[in-house]
């Protein structure tokens, strides 16, 4: 069978992918003037990036289409059939634009930032490409390049403007995430190698595939723990406290928005899409280890003193839900896990940015030294409620919709017990009891209170026009989506169905 | 008409403009928005009398054509699942609704005055405007999905408003303690919401009810899993109306200010899971056993509210445990299968209980100018006492709110409790002995409360308290800054009502007022001002008219709300309101025969109640009556030992009882000790595990990596002889073991 590539007459997602890297390397003509030229720079570059995005997606995507749309198809390297094969499809369309708007965004909140400003906008703007690039990837190696490709700013980002311990979280997240990335490209090598002479790339190609089951569950372990480091899956998540606690704010908003999301994608794209057999051979026990994270995570929040860390081990608590959801293999599940890792990319960045924001002000990491600054900073106060609300999946916002959606995703699955589905459902429900105890305990040691704060100047300025407009920009999406989910859904429902046609007939 | 009912999906969005102005205008434009402060309620008050005026009108259509109107519209769709949102209005729905506007309205006028030196007026309006809005989505949505939507949304504004004044290291505890309970009981309604999903697959009120009779008679289903379903969805209420083993978080939701206590925490939030139990009655009925652990609940809650609220010395305390009591009452009503009476109680308590909490205001209000702004000192009841004479018009208020709760004849709550007692009469001789007996303790219980507060001399003056009167700065910051004083002379309808005008103003805005003028110039006279105030005795005031006012609204609802349930003999045929409303939907189990009522009997069990109530006020008033200026229970309780010291067993047991009662009966240090510090050592207990082992592992193996480099360095020496010596028994050893399979194969 070959497919043959309607390409379209204009390259979009080559340009999407490459502007932003491109002009960041620019940047280096750019006048020693200071800052304020490298900030604009970057943000008119993100803001243009973010409209090219939206308009390439509004004409040429077709809602309807399960299939691949937009794509591109050259050779890049002749001797080993290496293509530079780029196009969407419902899954990735989503987690693009959430990239695009969480890195215009997270590119606004870095303002602050001054120490060697042009670097860490070339970084930011190559973190960009690198994010995009790989959820447009059609090729596996190409997936895996852009993979790397964002590892390295990260790297660079969070080495050199984060906290007093960040050589130390710098390194474990380069091993943590280098280390898993053997194991991607391993299976990368495995699957591409299989049963024919020329490797095999192409990930349409590749989903027709079928393979020897032991193979296909040592191809899924491989992948499985390059994901489940991104993710991250207990119990690789280490790195990820250690890393939120240290980087820049603006860092985390990336890390927590974008790059945990590139986990769960790759598990929808590789280990579900191409693997289907292993995958409904391990969703049993990936849903009890996601179960098992869920319960985990919140308890462990609670015990952090560091506001930071207690945020990224809401995330982790918070990932738990899009693994349940992937491994319910059924539609509402799935969609809901999509949907998560939407609303979990606008939230998680949003509280971060908010953590960031306060700890800018008042300079204090830990939460027992914090209290009373909801009289000076009313604004932060107030956004925090809101996102911290949101968080704990209050109606009304997006991360509600996601986990009822995931819940019902394992009730109408057909696949398992029902002793297990009660089971299931039951600790992840005290999960949902779990989150507000270190959600509102962390909102209540912050801003409760009258506890005056030994600084010498105490009077803080509240939030700015840029950061309000910062934090009520990410709020508006997570209420939309809440109030009306379809927005998101519709996007990617047909190719969940295409997705799991390939478990029913397959 | 039937346009009428089309429209009516608007009745929870109409107040929702304010909340949405307010929220946004006091992000982006606070100065602003703060200078159009009182329009804003205006704004508020007028929205509400329009959904008031509008479910009044639906509910006298329903009186009428009693019937179900209903309207869905999908939310999201997909081939797999689809949620709707609708509408859903039956006679339940209107009563409710009315309810909440009435009670709303009256509030938000109150809380106008109440507020009105608070820093954060706007951002009360803005919360109870959202109240507002989801308390009615609750009430008229139309399936299980909807009511957990604005079930959840109602707990988040109780959670802010419980926190309004976040300054308070108590409030802030409270409020969190509020909503972690009753996420609790959302996690069980979720559950059982999903349980239900999965035996019929279906969300929509009318259709749950339709399949679950059928699959009952069919038979077809697991009971034990039906009956978990069942609890589960009750869990919900259990947290929501402050049942049994939940209740915890009530009495401290008075943290929050007292309006928002009359209006979420009495009449109208707390009643939700009541509303809901009412809503699913078609659902509990069927499955077994479900209808006895809600009665069982509802006994329990009676007994121990009742008991509970005997010591209390925080006025606000002691009404939130009476409406504790009262909602067991009414939880009672319901797991008897007494629709009528359980959804009459609900009005009439909620009538009572909001008329009391205002009261209890106005008396906060005015006490805070005399013995501080501290909670502790201002809802403290053994620092009030001969309230009488300072502030008549709440006191009658009070004595009359009182009284319906009591229920004495002619007030409203005696005609619904009074029902209830009947019905428990039938139902379980057992239940019937509790509550009775429980009513007598709420008669003994409201009185205590009425005789400490206003009976006697005022009692911060005979005790030596004054010491403690110092108003910290930070409590006196909290409540007003005000730069201006506004004169309330705005409101049109303060001429209707002839009061003494010469006292509107209240004692402590003239101080305030004073001194934040006076501290820049004229600092002498403020040393004098607060010489002038320790010196010589301030009587607490009557508060301004338009605190008076809505408390006089309420004062005519508890005394004929009552009527709607009194059947009136008309052309020969029963007829009351409450009946016609409810009569498609009435579930009485037992009592069929209740339709033609025997007057008789009813003079029977009337006198009965009464004069169990009228005990109960007796021995209030033998107890609190002459010892007024007792400081401690202690003191009265040895007082009481001396006038009746033959029963040592007697006052042991009575000691017991104001232990078990002050100690708020050891179940909140039962939850402090077990469940909070053992969700604290898992909490350290998984942070150690994540440290030391599994962050452990990872350091691990870094440092060990680490270590076997060191020892290569330290081997190598940088010497070329030792590398090469290295690198010769690594290939020697390949070698062997490459030699080694090559024999083997041979």
């Amino acid at each position: 069978m070959y497919l043959v590539f309607t390409t379209n007459d204009f390259p979009w997602l080559t340009i999407i992918v490459v502007f932003p890297i491109s002009a960041g390397s620019l940047m280096l003509f750019l006048p020693h003037r200071g800052n304020k030229v490298n900030k604009w720079y970057t943000i008119c570059i993100c803001i243009l990036e973010l409209l090219l995005t939206t308009y390439a997606f509004c004409y040429n995507f077709k809602m309807d289409d399960p299939l691949i749309q937009l794509s591109e198809d050259y050779k890049w390297i002749n001797f080993f059939d290496f293509y530079w094969r780029m196009g969407i499809d419902g899954l990735s369309i989503g987690t693009i634009l959430l990239t695009g708007f969480i890195t215009t965004l997270a590119t606004l909140a870095a303002f602050p930032v001054t120490r060697d400003s042009r670097l860490f906008h070339f970084l930011m703007l190559a973190m960009y490409s690198g994010q995009i690039g790989s959820f447009s990837s059609r090729d596996l190696l190409l997936f895996f390049i852009m993979w790397e490709l964002e590892l390295i700013p990260v790297y660079l980002l969070l080495a050199m403007w984060g906290g007093k311990k960040r050589l130390y979280s710098a390194t474990k997240f380069i091993l943590y995430t280098a280390g898993s990335s053997i194991f991607l490209l391993i299976g990368v090598l495995g699957i591409s190698l299989y049963g024919s002479n020329e490797p095999t790339l192409n990930l349409e190609l590749l989903a027709n595939q079928s393979y020897p089951v032991t193979l296909e569950i040592l191809f899924y372990i491989g992948f499985l723990i390059a994901f489940a480091v991104k993710s991250p899956i207990i119990p690789l998540h280490t790195w990820l406290p250690d890393t939120h606690g240290e980087a820049h704010y603006s860092t985390c908003m990336l890390l927590a928005g974008i790059l945990l999301k590139m986990g769960a994608y790759g598990l929808v794209r590789i280990n579900m899409e191409l693997l289907p057999h292993a995958h409904s051979m391990f969703s049993p026990w990936l849903m009890v280890v996601g179960t098992i994270q869920i319960i985990y995570a919140a308890s462990t929040s609670p015990g952090q003193r560091n506001l930071k860390k207690r945020i990224a081990y809401s995330s982790v608590s918070h990932m738990g839900f899009i693994i349940i959801g992937i491994s319910s293999i059924t539609d509402p599940g799935l969609n809901g896990a999509i949907l998560q890792i939407i609303s979990h990319g606008f939230i998680g960045a949003a509280l971060f940015f908010l953590a960031g924001t306060s700890y800018d002000r008042i300079r204090l990491v830990y939460l027992d030294e914090m209290g009373g600054m909801a009289i000076s900073i009313p604004k932060i106060f107030t956004m925090f409620t809101i996102l911290s609300m949101a968080s704990l999946a209050l109606p009304g916002m997006s991360g509600f919709i996601a986990e009822l959606i995931v819940f019902f995703g394992i009730i109408t699955s057909q696949k398992y017990f029902l002793i297990f589905k009660i089971l299931i459902i039951f600790v992840m429900a005290i999960g949902m009891i779990l989150t507000p105890i270190y959600l509102l305990s962390m909102s209540r040691q912050m801003f409760y209170g009258y506890k005056l704060i030994n600084v010498k100047n105490f009077s803080f300025f509240d939030s700015g026009p840029r950061e309000l407009f910062l934090s009520i920009s990410i709020l508006l999406p997570i209420i939309g989506i809440g109030i009306y989910p379809d927005f998101v859904l519709s996007l990617a429902s047909d190719k969940v169905e295409s997705i799991l046609s390939n478990y029913f007939y397959g | 008409m039937e346009h009428t009912y089309q429209y009516s999906w608007i009745i929870p969005f109409i107040p929702l403009p304010v909340p949405i102005l307010l929220g946004v205008g006091l992000l982006l434009f606070p100065t602003a928005t703060k200078n159009l402060r009182r329009i804003w309620t205006f704004l508020s008050i007028f929205l509400l009398s329009i959904v008031m005026i509008f479910s009044l009108y639906l509910s006298i259509q329903q009186i009428f054509i009693s019937c179900i109107h209903q309207n869905v519209w999908s939310w999201t769709i997909n081939n797999e699942f689809s949620f709707e949102f609708g509408y859903f209005i039956d006679p339940l729905t209107s009563i409710m609704s009315i309810l909440i506007t009435t009670v709303g309205i009256l509030v938000l006028i109150y809380s106008d005055n109440y507020m009105s030196h608070d820093q954060g007026y706007l951002r009360f309006f803005a919360y109870m405007g959202f109240f507002n809005t989801s308390m009615l989505g609750l009430v008229t949505s139309s399936n299980l999905i909807q009511v957990y939507f604005f079930w959840e949304l109602v707990g988040m504004c109780s959670y802010l408003l419980i926190g309004f004044w976040f300054t308070r290291p108590v409030a802030a505890n409270a409020c969190q303690k509020a909503f972690v309970t009753n996420r609790v009981g959302d996690f069980g309604l979720l559950l059982g919401i999903l349980g239900l999903y999965w035996i019929t697959g279906s969300f929509e009120f009318q259709d749950l009810f339709e399949i679950f009779n059928n699959l009952i008679l069919n038979n077809r289903v697991n009971l034990f899993f039906f009956t978990l379903c069942g609890f589960l969805l009750f869990v919900g209420p259990i947290a929501k109306s402050a049942q049994f083993p939940l209740h915890v978080w009530l009495p401290d939701a008075m943290e929050g200010p007292t309006p928002i206590s009359a209006l979420i925490h009495a009449a109208t939030m707390v009643a939700a899971g009541i509303f809901l139990v009412a809503r699913l009655l078609p659902l509990f009925i069927v499955i077994p056993y479900i209808m006895y652990i809600i009665s069982l609940i509802g006994i329990i809650t009676v007994l121990l509210g009742a008991t509970l609220a005997l010591a209390q010395k925080d006025i606000k305390r002691g009404l939130a445990y009476s409406t504790m009591s009262q909602l067991g009452y009414m939880m009672l009503a319901l797991g008897m299968g007494s629709y009528r009476s359980a959804l009459f109680h609900l009005i009439t308590h909620a009538y009572s209980k909001a008329l009391l909490f205002l009261g209890s205001g106005s008396i906060i209000h005015s006490m805070e100018a005399i013995v501080g702004y501290s909670p502790d000192k201002s809802q403290n009841m053994i620092l009030m006492g001969g309230l009488t004479k300072h502030v008549p018009i709440t006191k009658t208020a009070f004595l009359i709110g009182t009284l319906s709760l009591c229920g004495i004849p002619p007030l409203a709550c005696f005609w619904s409790k009074d029902e209830i007692l009947n019905d428990s009469l039938l139902f379980s001789p057992i239940f019937a002995i509790i509550a009775c007996s429980t009513a007598g303790l709420t008669a003994f219980y409201m009185f205590r409360i009425y005789l400490l507060t206003f009976e006697g001399h005022l009692n911060t003056y005979f005790l030596n308290y004054s010491g403690k009167k110092s108003r910290s700065f930070y409590s006196l910051s909290l409540w007003g800054k005000e730069e201006e004083k506004k004169l309330n002379k705005n409101f049109g309808l303060v001429p209707l009502l002839t009061m003494n005008n010469t006292k509107r103003s209240s004692f402590f805005c003239n101080k305030t007022y004073k001194i934040s003028n006076n501290v820049r110039n004229k600092i002498f006279i403020t040393v004098e001002n607060f010489g002038l105030n320790t010196r010589t005795f301030y009587y607490p005031h009557e508060s301004d008219n338009t605190i008076l006012f809505p408390i006089l609204i309420l004062l005519l609802f508890t005394l004929f709300i009552g009527a709607i349930g009194i059947p009136f003999n008309q052309e020969g045929i029963d007829f009351d309101i409450l009946s016609k409303l409810f009569t498609p939907s009435i579930n009485l189990l037992h009592n069929n025969s209740q339709n033609f009522v025997d007057w008789y009997e009813f003079l029977r069990n009337a006198t009965f109640s009464v004069s169990i109530a009228f005990f109960g006020i007796f021995i209030a008033y033998c107890l609190y009556k002459p010892f007024y200026s007792s400081l401690l229970n202690l003191t009265l309780l040895n007082s009481f030992q001396k006038w009746n010291s033959k029963r040592i067993r007697w006052e042991k047991l009575i000691n017991f009882v104001y232990n078990w009662s002050y100690n708020r009966g050891y179940i909140d240090a039962f939850f402090k000790t077990y469940l909070i510090e053992s969700i604290r050592g898992l909490a350290k207990q998984t942070n150690f595990f994540d440290k030391r082992i599994i962050d452990g592992i990872t350091n691990g193996v870094g440092i060990t990596s680490f270590f076997v480099g060191e020892v290569t360095k330290y081997i190598g020496g940088s010497r070329i002889s030792s590398y090469l010596f290295l690198y010769l028994s690594y290939v020697l050893v390949f070698l062997m073991i490459l030699f080694f399979f090559y024999f083997e194969k041979f």
